[in-house]
């Protein structure tokens, strides 16, 4: 009796994971590298209603939140001067080594030379392949070119990995600005020709804030919305319950 | 008399129905490319009431009613625009068709993603197709021209869940494709918080008559014949 309940129950479940992720954008809105989540809605099952209706009368069961995965816009570039930061202009991302030994990709760029002279991301995660700058070498004096070509002091001492997926959405985020490739987004391959890296900038987040406002305010309403059909289902087994006084 | 207690107890349920469907419709608020039911109730056969030492006929009485049919709006609602290349929305008539492991099924929500393969898949994974019934291939930079994705006409078109619709494809449909769109939700709040409302009264109405038959029964039973009173 009154599936309606859960129906709503459901349609409010999904709109705050859309709230979830809409909280987790707007805290990294200023977050490099950072690609917003894209959040979908679909319907579920419609079923056969109980008895006081006609054959083939079938009500929904309320809604799911789906998650489609980030949206990989370029984010914009902004000018730091930092002769380690680097931006990817264009589809890819650096291929780096997490801590815990995992592979993974990220398009933060904000470099860094670690204890052992290797180039790091700010998280820590060792660039692949490993680039070391030689001793006595100065940040200042290493230049990274369009197509990842890394010179120190006019040495070259190695090349940025660019690579990209096939199904990008298919990537899981694990935190710390990285992504690992999973069997929906496929192996990592070459990046396309057309995507070059810029030195001394970084790209920032893709976060809209005026999206994310909007989505923010759309989900309440739509919680509250769906609240009132909980009450109202709530207020007819009240008076059903008074049939008998 | 004690008819009008079924009666009453048969429209009480009929709400209840409409209410699940109208709680579905607000779950479904945000849900892109959702079309909105609406419940359609109707009285179960009349029956002709004669009165019984005369013979004459006193007029039709309704037996019950029963919730008919549940009916869909199909019509096409405003695209919004979301800046994601591979969000696409239909301005006019007609249906994305998406190969499922059940065979072709049709949808209007078209939140899509590329999957290894670089073809266009639903949130689910299931290939969208194009005019030809083939899967689409992404371009190299990861778009989709929208002119590439099919459209089609679908008749009788019943929901499935997972934002599908089953039907029988019946060719080309007169609608565009755009992409950076969405199709916004049909469910309209303001409707269904009336509907919801008005559902709500009927079904409280239907409580009233219930307890006045029993009252009226009460008297009969308590008070008729009584001699004391």
């Amino acid at each position: 009796m009154l599936e309606g309940l859960h129906s709503a129950a459901a349609g409010m479940a999904a709109q705050q994971q859309r709230l979830d992720a809409v909280a987790n954008d707007l805290a990294n809105a200023n977050t490099t590298g950072y690609k917003h989540q894209r959040v979908g809605f679909r319907d579920l099952v419609y079923d056969q209603t109980g008895r006081s209706s006609a054959q083939g009368v079938r009500t929904g069961s309320g809604a799911a939140a789906v998650d489609a995965g980030r949206a990989f816009a370029q984010g914009t570039l902004q000018r730091t001067d930092r002769t380690l930061d680097v931006a990817i202009q264009g589809e890819g991302f650096l291929r780096v080594r997490l801590a815990d030994g995992r592979d993974a990709l990220t398009r933060d760029g904000g470099l860094h030379i670690d204890g052992n002279r290797r180039l790091t991301t700010s998280t820590g995660a060792i660039v692949q392949p490993a680039i070391t700058v030689p001793e006595g070498v100065g940040e200042d004096q290493v230049s990274i070119g369009p197509d990842g070509t890394v010179l120190a002091a006019g040495n070259r001492i190695g090349r940025l990995d660019v690579v990209t997926v096939r199904s990008e959405a298919g990537l899981l985020s694990v935190g710390n600005n990285a992504f690992v490739t999973t069997a929906a987004s496929g192996a990592a391959i070459a990046a396309p020709r057309a995507t070059t890296l810029t030195q001394g900038a970084l790209e920032s987040s893709n976060t809209d804030m005026a999206e994310a406002m909007v989505s923010m305010i759309e989900s309440q309403r739509a919680y509250q919305l769906t609240s009132k059909a909980i009450s109202t289902a709530d207020e007819m087994m009240g008076i059903a319950n008074q049939v008998k006084r | 008399m004690d008819r009008g207690l079924y009666i009453a107890a048969s429209g009480m349920l009929a709400e209840q129905i409409r209410q699940d469907q109208i709680a579905n419709d607000l779950a479904n608020a945000s849900t892109p490319g959702y079309k909105a039911d609406r419940t359609s109730q109707r009285s179960f056969n009349d029956l002709l009431l004669a009165n019984s030492a005369t013979g004459a006929t006193v007029g039709p009485q309704s037996t019950a009613v029963q919730v008919d049919r549940i009916v869909t709006d199909f019509s096409g609602r405003p695209l919004r625009d979301t800046g994601e290349p591979l969000d696409f929305g239909i301005s006019g008539d007609g249906f994305f068709a998406v190969q499922t492991a059940q065979g072709v099924r049709y949808t209007r929500n078209g939140q899509f993603a590329l999957d290894t393969q670089g073809r266009l898949v639903t949130a689910s994974g299931d290939p969208v197709l194009g005019p030809n019934n083939q899967p689409i291939t992404a371009n190299a930079d990861g778009t989709v021209n929208p002119r590439l994705i099919g459209v089609f006409n679908v008749t009788n078109p019943v929901k499935q869940g997972d934002s599908l619709v089953s039907g029988t494809a019946a060719g080309a449909a007169t609608g565009t494709v755009q992409s950076g769109m969405l199709e916004s939700s049909g469910a309209d709040p303001a409707r269904s918080m009336v509907d919801m409302i008005s559902s709500m009264r009927a079904f409280e109405a239907g409580q009233k008559v219930i307890q006045t038959i029993d009252e009226t029964l009460g008297k009969a039973a308590t008070q008729v014949g009584s001699v004391s009173s």
